[in-house]
């Protein structure tokens, strides 16, 4: 600790905290400009210059870390005056459109000049200028350069935070100016960090231009509706339409970051096809009927089935209350306990990664889980594209301390130039992998491990065999394991792969137990690709648990078994809350026909998906920037959100839906607000007993050590037989198809959003460099891929240093998607390229 | 003095290894393996021998700074950016006797055990890059430099890395980030080059005229070179004088000698008139006058004039010279070399060269020279690294003395001589 003095007064901080953080602390403002919390440190702009006793010169304060007995002056005559001199440097070359600007109203330099300028200025010169008129240098960035301050908080983020270093400074002092290289055309994250970061109106919104005032805007606290990293933003509306969503600084997990999900991927909300009106099929139509006709039918519909032969799928993208509704709604309504939170994981899946991950055990806050670790292994997911920010806060992190990383995965991610070691291996091989890392581990341990429960386990593994079958060198396997060994703690970042491919798990757990088992300590975040998934989890929208994972006494079906007993007509009714089966289960074929075999299927929707179109009945939703409530994040972060606007037409929250369904069922129940239902929650489910409700930086909103019981029984089932078909080879197929989410599409929401369609414009494939040239295709073109079962068009991307032999599609395009490629019980599927002109 | 540094200078033929090791060369390097490199440390501490670069910062003291493990790896970057307008110096040797500075380096490395150095030569010196690469090249055909020079067990190895046009670049942290491939501008110190340098490793950036004053220490010993000039910055110093003389050119002197000497007994005095005004050390100097010229030409010295020694680029100005044109030109270079960081450097040397423009094209306005005053005010001791300031030196030293021209260009839209 240092003791100081600041303007006088007294203050006491941590060794090593800047002037600036310091008089922050005694509730001094110092006006900052090129200094950004977490950015690198670059004194350049001069506006926190501060006085020190004894030192010749002012100093800035934004480097400059305290020392005992310092004497601070911020406010001295030589500081004012130094600082109005630089605010008229600052206006000397700006070219004071305030006007014409869309930042003006939320401006650091207008508020500076507020505050400390000048009153007047006395520059007579010729102002320099960059160009005419605003450039575009994105679909979403549109750039004015006569404006910028050249704090290069722009270049920082990009290439220190987002990792993609795009940006940069061309030309040198007053004709110096940040943007891309030679102003060419942006190829990036489409983060839009750089604008977020922009003290002023250089680097803007391009589908905000124009639309409005800061002033003028109406604002809610939400959550990211995409991935589970669990961004925390304010999304704004003027006159019924969201234009804007935007992060906040020193707020939420993420800090100042979205990626272009969080940021540009909100205006599905406003998309015209927003259904309004429950339809209702009659005579072989939907028509719209009234909410009254409706949901008395949907009552009777469904009462008429027996229990085992209604089933309900809800989406991992409602809030923890709708989802414990609905699960509330199945089981004590509809007596049932088939039920389910997602149309892509198998049941035992689930149970088997909540056990290996422990998310039943409680929450990991990332920020815990870096501080102080030795080695930080990153496998089963695509976390560059699936959960962009989460990649950010980790390459963030690196920067203030480095911590060796190791990346397992099949095609190559951004974070990769991040890890000491990358792992490319064959899809569907973790477990091969893993193995073969515990297996090395396990031999250099000897004495210490001999006696431990799995040793039986390594008895007759061949660590070659493991090594082809992973293709993964058994050098870097060796460089893996050592690393791990000779660490004392590790946090393990696992993802949805492990979802798709649950044999994988088996070498995770075996790996974890290990480790564990020979003294380190083991930390898993779960990397999870829908906003609430967790919180579905927790809620027990599950067929083997309720809430807070309590085994239940009959488990139900999940959603294969639901579809394949529709199949076989021996389940009826569905009630499907806000996921499109067909285009999400992985066989497009038996999904299509299991729904066309049911006697009643109720969706609850945004959208007219085409699992809707089958429906008989379908209930229009509010969307996230239309209701209250709260989700939970990979890490088990409890956050709220509060309503903007109204849903459009008459269009309900589900949470009104799945409470008149309960209150019709049952006259004692109390229909509450959102706000009533999460404390039912949190009498129902202990972690989440004493969470509190902050969407702050800190991590009390963590569900913290669980007290959940779970029984083993139902989380140690091995994955299901069909997981291990071997997959089927075809000479003339000689790619592995592979999927997962992209950077700007990740499911049905994204897909409505036409910021975001404006980013990937056309279905993509994705492979390595080496297979390009081998069939000599380039980024651009467009190929035929040709599977087992379907055929479809796609425009080719070239990704370097992905595994050879393996072909991405990301899940969910409108136009080709991936899920008809796949048939139920065959995990893997093969195809091939042939090159069709444009 | 009999020369040191251009003893070479007339030789021909002394860039080729031969012809260097004929004359002696390379004897200091065979010495200097058979001392203890803190003895050669020690011994360049005792020698008294202060930067050539501009700041005159000690040179013994500044290797002394870097961490003594073995393991550790370090670098020597040598700063031939010799970007300064009326500084020449640099050039001589490298042009003329490479191998002097390839030696002087090699001893260097040496004594704080740097296994890599750098060359970072500016970009426009295309001659002595190729000639630099030659000289190196022969170097390690005799074993000067590579594996096990000279059986001493110690390894080097040498690169040129040219620049690519920018005058901050010689700024040693610029230099830095130049030399990993960024585009350059000062860092923040601390961390210093000594603890966080080129690739974070420990690093020291020495001048060429630094490195290559070395070896004759080596040879002559400290007491020798401390004997040279004044006391506390001692040792033959090599001045680069030009503009207004009748011989333009490279001397070297021992540390100290007066100025009037240089120019008048040296240069051959004044071309085209009589004397006006002298930058001593580069542009960045402020200027001295008639009266100032008895003024020894050192650090010290200089310093109590409120100038610097800088370079030791002398420029000399006869009464034709239109100071408010000196001006223009000196701010201009600084407001064009501007890197960009930071804000009083970037708009106000252009701010200024704006106002300058138009009093020099006769569209000067009452309040011109007290806005620039002003100005001036507005950056120094406010910016990142030394360029700013020395740009409202220059200016400054300018007005000092002819700011009565300033204000004729005001009032009569042209010059007073
Ligand atoms: C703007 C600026 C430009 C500089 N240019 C040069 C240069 O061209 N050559 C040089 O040797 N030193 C230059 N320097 C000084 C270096 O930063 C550094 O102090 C010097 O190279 C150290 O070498 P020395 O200790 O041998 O003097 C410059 C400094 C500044 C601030
Ligand atoms: S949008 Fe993101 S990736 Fe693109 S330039 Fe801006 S910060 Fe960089
Ligand atoms: S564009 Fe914006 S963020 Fe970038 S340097 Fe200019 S003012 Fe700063
Ligand atoms: S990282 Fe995930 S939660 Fe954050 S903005 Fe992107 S999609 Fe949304
Ligand atoms: S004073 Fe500032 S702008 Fe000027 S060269 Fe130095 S760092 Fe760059
Ligand atoms: S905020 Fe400190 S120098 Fe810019």
């Amino acid at each position: 600790m240092a003791k100081l003095t600041i303007n006088g007064k007294f203050i006491e901080v941590k060794d090593g905290t800047l002037i600036l953080e310091a008089a922050k602390q005694a509730g001094i403002e110092i006006p900052t400009f090129c200094y950004q919390a977490d950015l690198s440190r670059i004194g350049a702009c001069r506006i926190c210059l501060v006085e020190i006793a004894g030192q010749r010169k002012l100093m800035t304060s934004c480097t400059t870390p305290v020392m005992e007995g310092m004497e601070v002056n911020s406010e001295s005559a030589a500081v004012q005056e130094s600082r109005k001199g630089v605010i008229e440097f600052f206006l000397s070359n700006h070219s004071l459109d305030c006007p014409v600007c869309d930042k003006a109203g939320e401006c650091e330099l207008q508020d500076m000049v507020y505050k400390h300028g000048p009153r007047k200025g006395s520059f007579k010169e010729k102002k320099i200028r960059f160009h005419e008129k605003d450039y575009p240098l994105s679909p979403v960035i549109i750039k004015n350069s006569n404006r910028c301050v050249k704090c290069t908080r722009c270049i920082r983020v990009c290439r220190d935070t987002v990792g993609v270093g795009v940006l940069g400074s061309m030309g040198r002092g007053a004709h110096q100016e940040e943007t891309s290289f030679l102003r060419t055309y942006l190829d990036c994250d489409h983060c839009g960090n750089c604008i977020e970061v922009c003290p002023v109106g250089c680097f803007m919104r391009r589908p905000y231009r124009y639309k409005s005032r800061p002033w003028d805007l109406k604002s809610a606290d939400t959550i990211c509706p995409y991935c589970a990293t669990g961004c925390t933003s304010k999304i704004q509306e003027r006159d019924g339409e969201v234009v804007r969503s935007i992060s906040k600084m020193g707020k939420g997990v993420n800090n100042e970051l979205l990626c272009a999900r969080g940021r540009f991927g909100f205006d599905f909300i406003s998309n015209e096809d927003r259904l309004t009106t429950p339809l209702m099929r009659k005579d072989g139509e939907l028509v719209p009927v009234s909410w009254d006709e409706a949901l008395e039918s949907l009552a009777v519909n469904l009462g008429a089935f027996a229990p085992e032969r209604i089933g309900g799928i809800a989406s991992a993208r409602l809030t923890n209350e709708d989802l414990f509704l609905f699960q509330d709604l199945m089981r004590s309504a509809f007596k049932t306990n088939n039920i389910d939170s997602s149309a892509r994981w198998n049941r035992d899946s689930v149970s088997a990664f909540i056990k290996a991950t422990g998310i039943n055990e409680g929450g990991v806050s990332l920020r815990g889980a870096l501080e102080g670790v030795d080695a930080i292994f990153i496998v089963g997911t695509q976390i560059s594209e699936e959960n962009p920010v989460t990649d950010y806060l980790l390459r963030r992190s690196f920067d203030s301390r480095w911590v060796f990383t190791m990346i397992a995965s099949a095609r190559a991610m951004k974070l990769d130039s991040c890890a000491q070691l990358t792992m490319r291996h064959d899809p569907a091989t973790e477990n091969a992998l893993l193995t073969a890392i515990a297996k090395v581990i396990f031999d250099d341990a000897g004495e210490k491990a001999a006696g431990l429960d799995c040793a039986e386990l390594f008895k007759d593994l061949s660590l070659k065999d493991l090594s082809d079958e992973s293709g993964v060198d058994q050098s870097d396997i060796g460089a893996a394991a050592r690393k791990l060994f000779g660490s004392e703690s590790a946090t393990f970042f696992a993802g949805t792969e492990f979802l798709r491919f649950p044999d994988g798990l088996r070498g995770f757990s075996l790996l974890k137990e290990l480790l564990t088992a020979l003294g380190k300590k083991i930390t898993v975040v779960p990397v999870l690709d829908r906003c609430n998934q967790r919180g579905a989890w927790d809620m027990g929208v599950h067929p083997a648990f309720g809430p807070g994972y309590e085994p239940v006494e009959n488990p139900g079906l999940g959603n294969a078994g639901m579809l394949e007993a529709a199949d076989a007509r021996q389940l009826d009714a569905l009630y499907i809350a806000g996921v499109d089966i067909l285009n999400n289960y992985p066989d497009f074929e038996t999904a299509e026909k299991a729904l066309s075999k049911l006697q009643y299927l109720v969706v609850n929707e945004l959208f007219l998906t085409g699992t809707a179109a089958m429906a008989d009945l379908v209930l229009p939703v509010a969307s996230f920037a239309e209701k209250a409530g709260t989700m939970t994040n990979q890490e088990g972060r409890v956050q709220s959100m509060s309503p903007l606007m109204k849903p459009p037409g008459e269009a309900r929250t589900a949470h009104d839906i799945f409470s008149a369904l309960l209150k019709a069922h049952d006259f004692e129940f109390n229909v509450a607000k959102p706000k009533g239902t999460f404390e039912k929650i949190q009498a129902n489910v202990k972690s989440y007993a004493d969470v509190e409700l902050l969407n702050e930086r800190s991590d009390k909103s963590l569900t913290g050590e669980s007290g959940n019981t779970v029984s083993s029984s139902i989380l140690e089932k091995e994955a299901d037989e069909e997981d291990q078909t071997p997959a089927y080879t075809a000479e003339d197929l000689p790619l592995t198809l592979i999927t997962g989410n992209h950077l700007f599409y990740s499911g049905m929401l994204s897909s409505r959003s036409a910021t975001l369609g404006s980013l990937l414009k056309e279905a993509i494939v994705e492979i390595n460099d080496t297979d390009a040239k081998k069939y000599d295709l380039k980024s651009g073109d467009h190929v035929t891929v040709t599977g087992r079962y379907h055929e479809g068009r796609y425009a080719v991307r070239v990704k370097n240093g992905s595994r050879k032999g393996v072909a991405f599609i990301p899940e969910n395009f409108k136009t080709g998607p991936v899920n008809r490629f796949f048939r139920k019980g065959e995990w893997s599927q093969k195809v091939r390229l042939k090159k069709v002109d444009a | 003095m009999k020369p040191i540094l251009l003893k070479n200078q007339f030789n021909p033929e002394a860039y080729k290894v031969e012809s260097y090791v004929a004359g002696g060369g390379y004897e200091s390097l065979k010495k200097a393996f058979t001392m203890k490199p803190d003895d050669i440390i020690q011994l360049v501490k005792d020698s008294g021998l202060r930067g050539r670069g501009g700041a005159g910062f000690p040179t013994g003291l500044k290797w002394s700074f870097i961490p003594k493990d073995p393991t550790m790896q370090k670098y020597l970057a040598c700063n031939a950016d010799e970007g300064e307008p009326g500084t020449f110096k640099d050039r001589g040797i490298i042009n003329n006797d490479p191998h002097l500075l390839i030696e002087g380096m090699t001893i260097a490395s040496f004594a704080f055990g740097a296994s890599v150095s750098y060359i970072y030569i500016r970009g426009e010196f295309v001659f002595g890059a190729r000639r630099l690469e030659a000289a190196i090249a022969e170097a390690y055909e005799k074993g000067f430099l590579g594996e096990n020079i000279m059986g001493s067990g110690f390894s080097h190895d040498m690169y040129v890395h040219c620049g690519a046009g920018a005058y901050i670049c010689g700024e040693e942290t610029a230099l830095i980030d130049s030399l990993e491939g960024r585009r350059g501008t000062p860092r923040i110190k601390p961390p210093f080059p000594a603890i966080e340098g080129l690739n974070s490793k420990p690093t020291v950036i020495n001048n060429v005229e630094t490195l290559s004053t070395v070896p004759s220490i080596i040879k002559n010993g400290a007491k020798w070179f401390a004997g040279i000039g004044p006391e506390k910055c001692p040792g033959p110093k090599i001045y680069g004088v030009s503009g207004h003389v009748q011989k333009p050119g490279l001397y070297e002197l021992p540390m100290g000698t007066p100025i009037r000497e240089i120019i008048f007994n040296h240069a051959g005095g004044i071309k085209g008139g009589t004397f006006k005004a002298a930058i001593p050390g580069g542009i960045t100097a402020p200027m001295l006058v008639e009266k100032d010229l008895d003024t020894r030409m050192d650090f010290d010295s200089l310093a109590a004039k409120q100038s610097m020694l800088g370079s030791g680029g002398v420029i000399v100005m006869n009464n034709s010279t239109c100071m408010v044109k000196v001006a223009l030109i000196t701010n201009r270079f600084f407001s064009h070399e501007s890197c960009g960081k930071c804000t009083p450097c970037r708009e106000g040397t252009t701010w200024i060269t704006q106002i300058l423009k138009r009093m020099e094209d006769g569209e000067g306005r009452p309040g011109d020279t007290a806005e620039i005053e002003r100005l001036c005010g507005m950056i120094f001791g406010r910016t990142f690294c030394p360029l700013g300031d020395g740009a409202t030196m220059a200016i400054r030293g300018n007005l000092a003395h002819f700011r009565d021209e300033f204000i004729y260009h005001e009032e009569h839209g042209r010059c007073k001589v």
